[in-house]
């Protein structure tokens, strides 16, 4: 019995940051880097199953990047996975939710896991696709947003709970293996422990190329490119100083500005 | 610096003061810290420190002109002679090495201060007492002699001659201390002076005394230093005293000609938390509505304190022209590195002060050092070397765990992360902050929050830097066996205390037969804060403690519409007299109709009563009666009284054991790879946060010491036997025969 894990590691903005010079991302320099917010949920999820079945089921965490996003990978390994695999080559630079898709196909058909999950969606872009497109290309059921889970290792079948609009909620059945986005809020996800940090440094991760997957570059072309990424111009503040007849007479000017007289 | 665009360049614009350049608007005004001049590396250390972290002037505390104005048991500074300035100037250079100025504060107590050192009795304008307790809880203790011309004219020559020792010390600044009730405010006052020759009566003729010691300091000093009078502008009690009005803006504008710069303030020293407002009261800048009219009386700078430690207040109060210089005493105790913190837009890292008066109260209540619950280092720079903003690097990769995020956790925490160890901090909270949490809900205690929030602020940034460390809250309590699975090197449970739940007292050291805060209609602060008891009409608050828990529920139930009674075995907030939030609280209490039955203990609980007695019940009469018996008769001042909710502010008592486990299963540690397992803070022992926030703080400076449970000695500043203080003194004993 084994469930895939795929995760992402997602980048923060600092407070100030500045774009690149292709203007079609931020500067890497700006950015703070760290475990996708939604995978600490699906991470949890699998070991609460992997617990509840008495270790007898193998968590593995799958991660999309290149050596920097070892940090990633290892911090989901310290709460309790058995191992990782992340797959790099430079083609996947630009990979976007279905091109990440394609590649986690192919590790899905090595693997050959009993139920994969992935976050609901990245706390950077958002798309909720991957899940998605996995399931498409593997041909699995796909259930997205999922708040509650009742899954026994090696069943043929999960009761699920989603949220829907106007404080609904759904109750539903889906056959395994299956693909499953998961939603905060689902569990309250585990801290690592020291220990679980130490031990994560010697846990078996597989370096994978595209190659090892039988993957070219030409498959993995993102279908959608992006164009530019800038920070729209917003209201202005203005810190108004000197003394009260002055600050009053700059105040009747940003009125009379704004008033268009 | 100024002219960067910025629009806090103002404060870092260079004023003059006379002959002298303040580099910026920064000005620490004369405030007490414990060192006066017997502690010279503490005195040097402490103020040095802040003119590296970029104030422009840095004053000593006051500093007595002469053995007449003797102080003790409050330890203040001294330049009665060359050993005092040879005591000092460690102070004045250290100062000059960042390049701001040194300022020395002329004080002459008169009658506030009791000479119960050099059992000298003071000059003044007339005989009187003092209103301020010289000897703490004693008001009325201490008199003086009223002065006739001779001695005018000496006292005056006492002025004169400290201000030449200063000079010569080196200082760049010296200032006239006539706020706060002392030296020449005395004769401004009519309160005080009721004299009729020339130094009497007439605006012109009480002004006289301290115009006239501002002539002959300056006659005597010239331009090597900068004159200034440190005044209150307001005495707070009507036209019996000085009013800003009256006497205040007169005085300025009289004065003025013959000084380079207003220090000013309001209030007297019997009551002076209305300058050093607590927080509990008064909120930053809460003199402005004095001292706002200052500057239309004078054309020299004038600096004024508020508790700055806000920027944008700051530009306020200096763009509307209410003063020209930043004063501030505890802000930059709380932050000694707050401009250069402001200079380099890091608002975020400005340690704020809480204003809790904790400082202060250490002067108070006399002989010690003082602390500050924000900033822990302070007063243990010289001692024990500690920078504020600076740290040992890591001196092994042994990982920490440390269980509560509460004051002693979090700045173990915050302090392991800034020396660069792997630190993981526990709490079951969702925040940060601990106990600082719950009472900072008290009413007017908000501001206590900020210690949470720097905390909270830095260890979030920290974390940042070392992916392997990590603040996890809201996690459930941890076991022993949690703790020995967790991996970590060391181990320091940072737990924090509760109030007894059986009312546990130090006047008995047993529960009080019936108290029991399982019961519905008995609560413990804690349970308090909770907020799910139900609290009836009638609250009775059974208080054995000194500080503000009593008062403070009690204001809470009574702002609520509860009939709120005191009954206290000691002073409703006895300390709050050290932290001078003890007029005030009074007051409050007064106003809320809570009914104070004092020196009265507990002796039973029971649904919808309580048995009170009076603690000084049994006789006076003591007689040794044989084994089993008491040796005073049986109290017999027990009487029920009836309420509907009983809490019980009696002892606390340390949540030591998660400690005491994991010190029992020490054989364990081993193969866990645990060195060591420390407690600190109120999990040690209850105590006020100042002291659990320096604990935690010690621990992680000492961490790698031998023995870090335990208090590494510190550096002493002794006198050393056989060595003359004065140049051509004797050591030896000599008998005058």
């Amino acid at each position: 019995m084994k469930i895939l894990v795929a995760v992402k590691q997602v980048a923060f903005l600092d407070d100030e940051f500045e774009m690149r010079d292709d203007g079609r991302d931020v500067d890497a320099d700006f950015f703070e880097k760290d475990l996708n917010e939604f995978d600490h949920f699906s991470v949890e999820e699998a070991m609460l199953i992997k617990e509840a079945a008495g270790d007898a089921a193998e968590v593995v965490i799958a991660i999309i990047g290149d050596e920097d996003a070892d940090d990633a990978l290892r911090t989901a390994l310290a709460k309790g996975a058995d191992r990782g695999i992340r797959v790099w080559d430079e083609a996947l630079a630009d990979a976007d939710g279905v091109a990440v898709a394609r590649v986690l196909a192919k590790v899905v058909e090595r693997e050959k896991p009993d139920m994969v999950f992935t976050g609901a969606q990245s706390a950077d872009f958002g798309s909720a696709v991957t899940g998605m497109a996995l399931a498409g290309l593997l041909g699995w059921p796909h259930t997205a947003v999922v708040c509650n889970l009742d899954y026994a290792p090696g069943a043929g079948t999960a009761t699920i709970r989603r949220e829907l609009e106007g404080g609904l909620e759904e109750i539903m059945t889906i056959r395994c293996p299956a693909v499953l986005s998961i939603q905060l809020g689902i569990n309250q996800p585990r801290y690592a422990s020291l220990r679980g940090i130490k031990q994560a440094k010697q846990k078996p991760v597989d370096e994978l190329s595209l190659d090892d997957l039988g993957l070219s570059a030409a498959e993995v072309v993102p279908a959608a490119r992006v164009r530019r990424m800038y920070a729209p111009e917003r209201g202005k503040a203005e810190l108004i100083t000197g003394s009260a007849a002055e600050q009053a007479a700059r105040l009747a000017e940003i009125i009379k500005e704004l008033r268009g007289m | 610096m100024a002219n960067t665009g910025s629009a806090y360049d103002i404060l870092f614009t260079p004023i003059k003061i006379g002959p002298k350049t303040l580099k910026n608007r920064f000005y620490q005004v004369p405030h007490c810290i414990g060192a006066g001049t017997n502690y010279p590396g503490f005195q040097m250390a402490h103020r040095g420190l802040k003119a590296e972290g970029g104030w422009g002037a840095i004053n000593t505390e006051q500093c007595s002109i002469h053995p007449e104005c003797d102080d003790s048991l409050r330890i203040t500074a001294r330049i009665w002679d060359e050993g005092d300035m040879r005591n000092l100037r460690p102070m004045v250079d250290h100062i000059h090495q960042h390049g701001a100025l040194a300022g020395c504060e002329l004080f002459y107590g008169g009658p506030h201060a009791p000479g119960l050192e050099t059992r000298t009795i003071s000059r003044g304008p007339n005989q009187y007492n003092s209103d301020f307790a010289t000897v703490p809880g004693c008001p009325g203790f201490t008199y003086n002699h009223m002065a006739d011309e001779d001695e005018i004219d000496r006292l005056q020559q006492h002025y004169v001659n400290a201000a030449l020792r200063a000079r010569d010390t080196g200082y760049d600044i010296v200032d006239v201390y006539g706020a706060h009730a002392y030296g020449p405010m005395q004769w401004l006052n009519p309160y005080y002076n009721t004299r009729t020759d020339k130094y009497g009566g007439s605006f012109e003729n009480r002004a006289r005394f301290w115009i006239e010691t501002l002539e002959r300091i300056r006659k005597a000093v010239g331009n090597d230093v900068a004159l200034v009078t440190r005044c209150s502008i307001d005495t707070l009690y009507g036209d019996a005293g000085v009013e800003v009005g009256e006497d205040g803006l007169k005085f300025i504008e009289l004065a003025s000609p013959y000084l380079d710069m207003w220090n000013v303030n309001i209030g007297d020293i019997t009551e002076w938390g209305e300058d050093a407002g607590p927080s509990r009261f008064y909120r930053i800048g809460h003199q402005n509505e004095w001292i706002r009219h200052i500057k239309q009386a004078t054309n020299k700078p004038v600096v004024a304190v508020g508790r700055y430690y806000d920027p944008e207040k700051m530009l306020e109060v200096i763009n509307t022209g209410v003063v020209d210089i930043i004063g501030a005493a505890r802000p930059s105790i709380a932050d000694p590195f707050m401009p250069n913190k402001i200079r380099e837009g890091r608002f975020e890292d400005i340690r704020t002060c809480i204003g809790c008066n904790v400082c202060i109260s250490r002067w108070e209540m006399g002989g010690v050092p003082f602390i500050c619950t924000q900033n822990a280092t302070a007063g243990e720079e010289y001692r024990r070397g500690w920078h504020p903003e600076k740290f040992e690097p890591a001196k092994s990769d042994k990982d920490v765990l440390v269980v509560g995020a509460g004051p002693a956790g979090s700045e173990c925490a915050r302090v392991l992360m800034e020396r660069g160890y792997t630190v993981h901090l526990v709490d079951a909270r969702d925040k940060i902050g601990g106990y600082v949490n719950d009472v900072a809900t008290l009413p007017g205690l908000g501001e206590w929050g900020y210690h949470r929030d720097y905390r909270e602020i830095q260890l979030n940034k920290l974390v940042k830097k070392n992916k392997q460390s990590q603040i996890a809250l809201g996690q459930k309590r941890m076991t022993a066996d949690d703790v020995l699975n967790y991996g970590a090197a060391r181990v320091v449970i940072a737990t924090g205390a509760h109030w007894s739940p059986i009312g546990l007292n130090h006047r008995t050291q047993k529960p009080i037969p019936g108290a029991d805060a399982s019961l519905p209609h008995v609560l413990t602060p804690e349970q308090v804060f909770e907020g799910k008891k139900p609290v009836g009409k009638r609250v009775m608050i059974i208080n054995y403690d000194p500080y503000y828990m009593a008062p403070s529920l009690a204001e809470k139930f009574a702002r609520a519409g509860h009939e709120v009674t005191i009954a206290s075995v000691g002073g409703v907030g006895a300390y709050m007299e050290y932290t001078l939030e003890g007029p005030n609280t009074h007051r409050m209490l007064h106003e809320l109709d809570i009914t104070i039955l004092g020196e009265t203990g507990c002796s039973r609980i029971e649904p919808g009563r309580v048995e009170l007695f009076s603690i000084y019940g049994e006789g006076s009469k003591r007689q040794y009666k044989g084994s089993g018996q008491l040796p005073r008769k049986e109290n017999d001042s027990h009487h029920w009284h009836e309420c509907d909710t009983v809490i019980l502010i009696t002892s606390r008592r340390s949540n030591d054991s998660l400690f005491r486990e994991l010190k029992a299963r020490k054989s364990e540690w081993a193969k866990n790879g645990i060195d060591n397992v420390f407690v600190i803070g109120d999990a040690e022992a209850p105590r006020i946060i100042a002291d659990a926030t320096f604990d935690g703080h010690r621990l992680a400076r000492e961490i790698e010491d031998e023995s870090p449970q335990h208090q590494k000695p510190f550096k002493r500043e002794q006198k050393v036997w056989g060595v003359a203080y004065n140049p051509g003194e004797n050591p030896e004993l000599e008998w005058r025969l």
